[in-house]
């Protein structure tokens, strides 16, 4: 479980903080899903989860430890971060990319064993990519090498995924299949913090919206809750409409075409 | 893609014996393959013996150690700048040492010795100083691997017109042998060299070997690699310096050599060698085998005069940029 | 005046002594011969224009008192010529003889620093005629200098070097018997080995790479005339690189090698492989001497040739 509090990330030469006291929960069992717009500190917070970002307050643990004092390794055995772009400068098999997942586990010198083997093979098989295992990571459509991302991710066996933006590039049904494999997984039992900025997708499948804006919560809670116009409108700067779905009545976020007050 | 296969070591184990049992009985002197084995032991016509066991052998072995250390240098570097572009001279590793042996060559010293330790120094330094310089430049307590890129451009330029100047007034003769320095030639080799050399790349091929698996990770991504557990800026810079340091070594032993560094992993990979274990290890077997090959280019295309070993190897860049000029079009 | 005539002679002997002394010591006529030439130099009337060897027209008229000269072997031709005491400007690699240290240097001689050389305000320039000088040459003569180039590389040449920088200077006569007296000692170590069985020479010029004197160099002619044979004459070039091994296969008699080369040659043991090394048959030139296809080229051809033959020459 990852638990955020007063969360504030700074880079330097910046004018305001990127991300200015941020507090909420990802635990296991729960699809959370972190929400804003462009520039309102979401990546910043996962950047800060890996140490890529130093933190200049607050805190961010992992199953109880703080980031900082965890080791790299320890870490990525705890959590499995995927994120926003990846590209491969040279291409692999997709089996020996999906194994390198388990570098946390197998290090510089151990020979992958039975587990190592079989926690790929599972990874494979939960994101649907078994088929693919033969191919070449540059011969890969880009929904397949979103989902054969995922596969290393989850290859780490870790109790805590994190992903960002995982659905861009990619058209409804690839984004659909994915929401699908985050939300059955979450439901195994995993604790998923979702990154992205696709919010009706977001609100269908999310257990809990945490929206930001500049750097600080706006509001958080289950999508029934975040989801209001008034509230995005303020967030957004731009006219929206709140309409429940016709297929399973999730509220739905509409974009209107004429700003009402310019 | 090919597969590499198991027995694929032995064809290139096999092919590197080969290409050095050739090296070593051509040369001016002919001297057959049944009496070089016997001077190697110590018997026959005592100038055969002193030739191919004081210039050849010594010539093979030190073409073989160059060729393996940039093989594996420049595997290590394109794997974790993730650049297939990426060649052992960066961060002026070149500059440096060509500044260091172009001093030592204008103040009038010639001595072997001399300019291979002021060459290995200048490497060194130049190294040091790129990494001053993109801490420097960088943002906060992180030193992106770009920013390296561009300081090692920076020294690169600065050792540049250094050499201009020293060369601009001196001898004749001091900037003949200056030049034919930088070319890049395998004729200086004396045992001492070869063991100092073959020192160097054990300490730092054996370190590229021991974080082999980092470098592939590495190549994932910066954001990717942390999210396993590696912090890229530091895990990049230490293989980036046993990568230079390798690098510096060769260039020491033997002037610059170019291309070599640069052609040989996308060889080894076009063979199917994709985990940089293996691929440091392919790299530097297929180096080995090029640069012995190219030294005995060098020694009987132009016979009796010697080319210099940087020439050779300058041509490979050709087919291989064309090759690059296809796939990317 | 016989007192003059007699300094212009010491100071036109000094060197011209030094390469035949061998010779007038054994000729008084010719001795007293060259006094008279000398003192008869300066009624000789000079041609009014010369080609120089950029096919430049040098004009030729009073004879300049201010040369500045651009190459060590013109320096040396021009202080043999007696005209020592007119220049105002040499290159820093000219150093003979002694008394040319004595004259300010301007800096180098290929691409020279044109404004140095104009600021001791010549009225004559000997340049090297390289294909680098041509902007200095041209340049010079723009500012109104007369400029002459010249390059000999080969002794055949050498006569007429010096005959142009006699006729420019105004002294032909003298120059003319300046290059008689070094061809006839050429010729004459030339007669006095032909007899004599020629041993195959190495020349040593550079160590890292190994350089050598190729079949197109003048001192290639220098050995052919001290009686030896040079193990590379079939290089083309005047020098070229090549391999320890190649040197010991064609297996020299001698190598001929500077004092530093010799040092190396003998410290570094994969020299071994040459039997000239391991018999101890390196012999140590001048290479002050041996530099340059000028004046000193009758010397040189005498000093190698005692190397070469030794004791058999007299």
């Amino acid at each position: 479980m990852i638990s955020v509090t007063d969360l504030v990330v700074s880079y330097p030469r910046a004018s305001r903080n990127a991300v200015d006291g941020v507090s909420f929960d990802a635990i296991g069992g729960k699809l959370t899903a972190l929400a804003g717009p462009n520039g309102s500190g979401k990546s910043s917070i996962v950047r800060a989860m890996i140490r890529r970002a130093d933190i200049t307050s607050g805190s961010i643990t992992i199953g109880g430890t703080d980031v900082r004092i965890l080791p790299p390794g320890e870490l990525a055995r705890r959590v499995a971060v995927v994120p926003q772009r990846e590209d491969a400068a040279f291409p692999i098999q997709v089996r020996d990319y999906v194994a390198l997942g388990r570098y946390p586990h197998v290090g510089l010198w151990r020979a992958p064993g039975k587990v190592d083997e079989d926690a790929v093979a599972d990874a494979l098989a939960q994101a649907g990519v078994a088929d693919l295992s033969a191919r070449d990571t540059d011969a890969l459509s880009g929904g397949e090498w979103q989902r054969v991302r995922i596969a290393r991710a989850l290859a780490q066996k870790a109790p805590t995924l994190v992903l960002d933006e995982p659905t861009t590039f990619l058209d409804v049904a690839h984004e659909m299949a994915i929401f699908e494999l985050l939300s059955s997984l979450a439901r195994s039992g995993l604790a998923v913090l979702l990154v992205s900025h696709q919010l009706n997708l977001v609100a269908r499948f999310a257990d809990t919206i945490v929206l930001l804006t500049e750097g600080k919560i706006a509001t958080s809670g289950p999508p029934a809750d975040v989801m209001r116009a008034d509230r995005l409108e303020a967030i957004y700067g731009w006219p929206v409409v709140i309409t429940r779905d016709p297929a399973i009545g999730a509220p739905a976020l509409v974009p209107l075409r004429r700003p009402r007050n310019l | 893609m090919s597969r590499f296969l198991g027995w694929y070591w032995f064809l290139l184990i096999a092919a590197l014996f080969i290409v050095a049992a050739i090296g070593v009985s051509n040369g001016a002197v002919s001297v057959s393959l049944g009496d070089v084995l016997a001077a190697l032991h110590g018997s026959g016509d005592p100038t055969s013996v002193a030739i191919v066991r004081d210039l050849r052998f010594p010539r093979v072995v030190l073409g073989a150690l160059v060729g393996a250390g940039l093989g594996a240098s420049g595997a290590a570097l394109q794997g974790s700048l993730r650049n297939p572009l990426a060649e052992p001279y960066l961060l002026g590793v070149s500059g440096g040492a060509a500044v260091g042996a172009v001093i030592v060559f204008a103040l009038g010293f010639s001595s072997d010795g001399v300019v291979t330790i002021a060459a290995f120094v200048g490497a060194v330094g130049a190294v040091i100083v790129a990494l001053a310089v993109s801490r420097a430049g960088a943002r906060g307590s992180r030193v992106d691997l770009r920013t390296l890129l561009v300081a090692g451009v920076i020294v690169g330029a600065f050792a540049n017109a250094t050499i201009m100047v020293a060369l601009a007034s001196a001898e004749p003769n001091t900037v003949r042998g200056a030049l034919f320095w930088m070319m890049g030639s395998a004729a200086d080799a004396t045992w001492r060299r070869v063991a100092w050399l073959a020192l160097s790349i054990m300490v730092a091929g054996g370190a590229l070997i021991y974080w082999a698996r980092e470098i592939d990770v590495l190549a994932l991504g910066e954001e990717t690699a942390a999210s396993l557990g590696i912090d890229a800026e530091r895990s990049g810079r230490r293989i980036f310096l046993i990568a230079a340091l390798l690098a510096a070594a060769t260039v020491a032993a033997a002037g610059l050599i170019g291309f070599v560094g640069l052609v040989v992993p996308h060889m080894a990979r076009r063979l199917g060698l994709r985990a940089h274990r293996p691929l440091v290890v392919g790299a530097a077997l297929i180096g080995a085998t090029l640069v012995i090959a190219a030294d005995l280019a060098a020694r009987t295309v132009a016979a009796p005069t010697e080319l210099p070993l940087g020439a050779i190897t300058a041509l490979l860049g050709v087919p291989f940029f064309l090759v690059q000029l296809r796939r990317t079009t | 005046m016989a007192v003059r005539r007699l300094r212009r002679v010491l100071v036109a002997g000094i060197p011209l002594g030094g390469v035949s002394v061998l010779y007038f010591a054994r000729k008084p006529a010719f001795f007293a011969l060259a006094v008279a030439l000398v003192g008869c130099s300066k009624s000789a009337a000079p041609p009014a224009a010369a080609t120089d060897d950029f096919g430049d027209s040098v004009r030729v008229g009073r004879p300049p008192s201010r040369i500045v000269s651009l190459s060590p072997a013109t320096t040396e031709i021009l202080f043999t010529l007696g005209a020592g005491p007119r220049l105002v400007g040499r290159t820093k690699y000219d150093l003979w003889p002694d008394s040319a240290k004595l004259i300010p240097s301007v800096g180098d001689g290929i691409r020279p620093n044109v404004e140095a050389v104009l600021a001791v305000h010549p009225d004559l320039v000997v340049i090297y005629a390289s294909q680098d000088n041509r902007p200095a040459a041209t340049r010079l003569r723009a500012a109104g200098v007369n400029t002459l180039a010249v390059r000999g590389d080969h002794i055949a040449e050498f006569r007429r070097v010096v005959r142009l920088l006699g006729a420019i200077i105004g002294d032909s006569v003298r120059a003319k018997s300046l290059a008689d007296s070094v061809y006839h000692t050429l010729d004459s170590v030339r007669t006095m080995t032909s007899r004599l069985s020629k041993p195959t020479v190495f020349w040593h010029v550079w160590d890292a790479p190994v350089i050598t004197i190729g079949g197109g160099s003048f001192m290639n002619d220098l050995v052919d005339i001290a009686g030896g044979r040079n193990v590379y004459a079939d290089i083309k070039g005047p020098s070229g690189n090549v391999s320890l091994e190649d040197v010991s296969r064609r297996d020299p008699d001698v190598i001929l090698a500077g004092p530093v080369g010799k040092r190396q040659i003998e410290s570094d043991p994969r020299w071994q492989i040459v039997r000239a090394v391991r018999e101890g048959r390196i012999f140590v030139v001048d290479t002050g001497v041996v530099a340059r296809p000028s004046v000193r080229l009758g010397e040189a051809a005498v000093l190698i040739a005692n190397l070469l033959h030794p004791g058999m020459l007299r």
